[in-house]
């Protein structure tokens, strides 16, 4: 079984929540078909991503997935957050983890939406990832288990 | 495209993922995103962007917090 842990400090309210490192980019059958005809696709590289149960799917930045020429599968699909309505568009990607040997997801609808001054990190990861895994939030401990087989 | 037969497709087609490039649409209907979008890019590949659509009678708005 994979197995991931990640500390986080749920007794500091400026901790920004239980975060991981992800690579999000195209789908291996996107880039082998933008390759055929001489597309060429940035260096994966990992960012920092929000476990949030709060969120019903994985968001990243629009400027995030423009630069990594993710594939646009839909645009302007509203959302409701604390702040109001917003749009979000949605792309194909897949997810992995690097430094732990979870499970790459190969291909998942990813939304983008504006991430307004957010320091902390530039993904959410929500519950359509979250639902692959067994997490275990132990706040005395300030440590969150990732279990998945 | 989508909007002409949103009615017809919600009622046959509820909640599947419908694949669709200007005013073409797979015939097939998919049960999951990842199906749809591997038929789409077979279909019609990365040179020009393609639409894959969960269908509703009314899109969902979800709460994120």
């Amino acid at each position: 079984m994979a197995k991931l842990q990640v500390s986080w400090n749920p007794f500091d309210p400026a901790d920004p929540g239980p975060c991981i490192r992800v690579i999000v980019m195209n789908t291996r059958e996107a880039i082998e078909a933008g390759r055929e005809i001489g597309l060429e696709y940035p260096e994966p590289h990992s960012i920092t991503a929000l476990l949030d149960t709060g969120s019903p799917f994985t968001i990243v930045s629009k400027t995030f997935a423009k630069n990594r020429k993710l594939v646009l599968t839909n645009a302007g699909m509203p959302i409701r957050t604390m702040g109001g309505d917003c749009s979000c568009d949605e792309y194909s990607g897949s997810v992995s983890f690097p430094g732990s040997d979870l499970p790459t997801i190969a291909v998942l609808r990813i939304r983008a939406a504006d991430f307004n001054q957010e320091p902390f990190f530039s993904c959410i990861i929500g519950r359509d990832v979250l639902r692959n895994w067994d997490v275990c939030f132990d706040g005395r401990a300030r440590r969150v288990t990732i279990s998945a087989l | 495209m989508f909007e002409k037969h949103r009615t017809e497709w919600s009622r046959d087609h509820h909640g599947k993922y419908v694949v669709i490039q200007d005013s073409r649409a797979l015939d097939e209907f998919f049960e999951a995103y990842d199906e749809a979008f591997r038929a789409g890019l077979r279909e019609f590949g990365v040179s020009r962007n393609f639409l894959v659509k969960q269908i509703w009678v009314k899109e969902p708005i979800y709460f994120v917090a």
